[in-house]
């Protein structure tokens, strides 16, 4: 049985890998692919906003994975390290406007995190246009769709990103 | 009467009086280059203590987040400025008991960088003296001595140091030192300024490089007087995995990162995980980039005020960060 599962989990991953690719992620050599973009999003403005967007059909990049969580006090600075430690090529971070926010106040609390976690990310040499933390209602469908373009094109023109530290 | 003298009758007094368990000063280490902490029990011990600017170490590690051994005893300890600071953060944060504390104030006029003047020496050290204020001697194996001055070979923290005099004490060892004016004398962060102005991926490279070099032994951590989670560490944690065994620069940047951010509004750049670091990263930079940011962003220094609480542990609707 478990011979079985190895069996079906190896082709999977191997019929998964085969078209247009040529196997392992290349490392280190600028790869043609396009960029990945991590969206943390709090679960009451920017995801619901996020989600007007898509109601109201506005045109999106694809490039972004968003994360849903609870609300921007939930989230750790390291969340968005994590994720360019694991290859994202930019982290979007956005939740409720300063004084709506579900739990009263968590992204007053969150605002001063992300601010020392901006310019620590520029002091590690990543550039400022693969950060961004804003604040989105879940009534803006359309300026969730002007952020997450204009972010996404910005991250574009560098490209996708060959961290060296980071 | 010596600074020191002033630490041994204190202890003694405060042994002899019941009011302590064990009291933390430092003692000669078994290389003359070093001093290291010493606990002493019986009131007739305390000629071990010593002051000398090899008097390194952050002495309120062993009392971070109520851990003193046994539990709940009460301890004596003494405090350089830059450690009171620390102490001041935790007591802010009420992770110790300060009714369970008696803290000696040590004025401090800089401390001297062990590993700088082992580096100018290619023989090994056999006696550093301080016959007078500002001057060190030392003497090599080889035979050779040589005076030097202490500014030359002092901690790079104390160069740039504001607060000489430690900021909370019951009793203090012997006159202050001159304070520097702190309203005309703003922090000093110019160290950083030449790695700042590197473009971003000189920055990269450069770091990748410093930070290949990190074994992970944790001392940075077990040193620091304001990072106490101990096995809640997530630095430790496989679930939720944020940094995993994996070893590459990323991996150890991020768990450097880690400690960072989990001491910021804490942490006073008392560089106890610079000294400490077996392979010499220079982690105090990283914490002075951060001292400085949270500086410009709230005029905030952490652990210089009692009644303040650390500026991640509230906030202010008047803040205007972001957009």
């Amino acid at each position: 049985m478990a011979d079985t599962t190895t069996t079906t989990q190896a082709s999977g991953a191997a019929q998964g890998a085969a078209p247009g690719s040529t196997g392992a992620p290349a490392v280190g050599k600028p790869a043609d692919r396009p960029v990945k973009v991590i969206g943390i999003v709090c679960n009451w403005c920017s995801y619901a906003g996020a989600d007007t967007a898509g109601v109201g059909r506005f045109r999106q990049p694809a490039n972004l994975r968003l994360i849903r969580v609870p609300c921007t006090g939930r989230i750790d600075p390291l969340f968005a390290l994590k994720a360019f430690q694991a290859g994202a090529d930019g982290v979007l971070i956005s939740g409720c406007h300063p004084g709506d926010c579900h739990y009263s106040e968590g992204n007053y609390y969150a605002r001063r995190k992300f601010e020392l976690l901006e310019r620590m990310i520029h002091h590690l040499g990543i550039p400022e246009e693969r950060f961004k933390w804003t604040w989105v209602s879940a009534s803006e469908g359309q300026r969730w769709q002007k952020v997450v373009t204009e972010f996404v094109a910005g991250v574009e023109k560098l490209g996708p990103r060959e961290g060296r530290a980071l | 009467m010596s600074r020191q003298d002033h630490i041994r009758e204190f202890a003694a007094k405060a042994l002899e009086e019941g009011r302590v368990d064990y009291f933390i000063g430092w003692k000669q280490g078994h290389n003359s280059s070093e001093a290291i902490p010493a606990f002493v029990k019986d009131p007739a011990e305390v000629d071990q203590l010593v002051w000398t600017p090899l008097c390194a170490n952050n002495l309120v590690t062993f009392i971070k987040r109520n851990m003193p051994e046994p539990a709940g005893a009460k301890v004596g300890l003494c405090v350089k400025g830059c450690d009171s600071r620390t102490l001041v953060a935790l007591l802010q944060e009420e992770l110790v008991d300060r009714e369970k504390l008696y803290v000696v104030g040590v004025p401090c006029d800089g401390i001297v960088d062990r590993r700088k003047l082992e580096k100018m020496f290619s023989s090994e050290i056999v006696a550093i003296e301080f016959p007078e204020k500002g001057k060190v001697v030392v003497t090599t194996r080889a035979g050779e001595t040589k005076e030097l001055a202490q500014k030359d070979v002092e901690l790079m923290a104390c160069g740039v140091c504001r607060y000489p005099n430690p900021l909370y004490s019951n009793d203090t060892a012997g006159p202050l030192e001159t304070e520097p004016d702190r309203e005309v004398v703003k922090p000093d962060w110019s160290a950083l300024e030449q790695y700042e102005n590197l473009p971003d991926d000189a920055k990269q490279a450069l770091l990748e490089r410093i930070y290949a070099t990190c074994i992970r032994c944790f001392a940075c951590i077990n040193v620091c007087p304001v990072c106490f989670c101990w096995d809640k560490c997530v630095n430790r944690s496989r679930q939720p995995e944020l940094v995993s065994q994996k070893v590459e620069p990323k991996e150890n940047l991020l768990f450097q990162m880690v400690h960072m951010f989990h001491v910021a509004g804490r942490c006073p750049s008392c560089m106890a995980c610079d000294r400490a670091c077996p392979v010499e990263i220079p982690l105090g930079m990283l914490h002075a980039k951060m001292n400085k940011e949270i500086y410009d962003m709230f005029g905030f220094e952490p652990g210089t005020k009692l009644d303040e609480k650390p500026v991640f542990q509230v906030f202010d609707l008047k803040d205007h960060f972001g957009d």
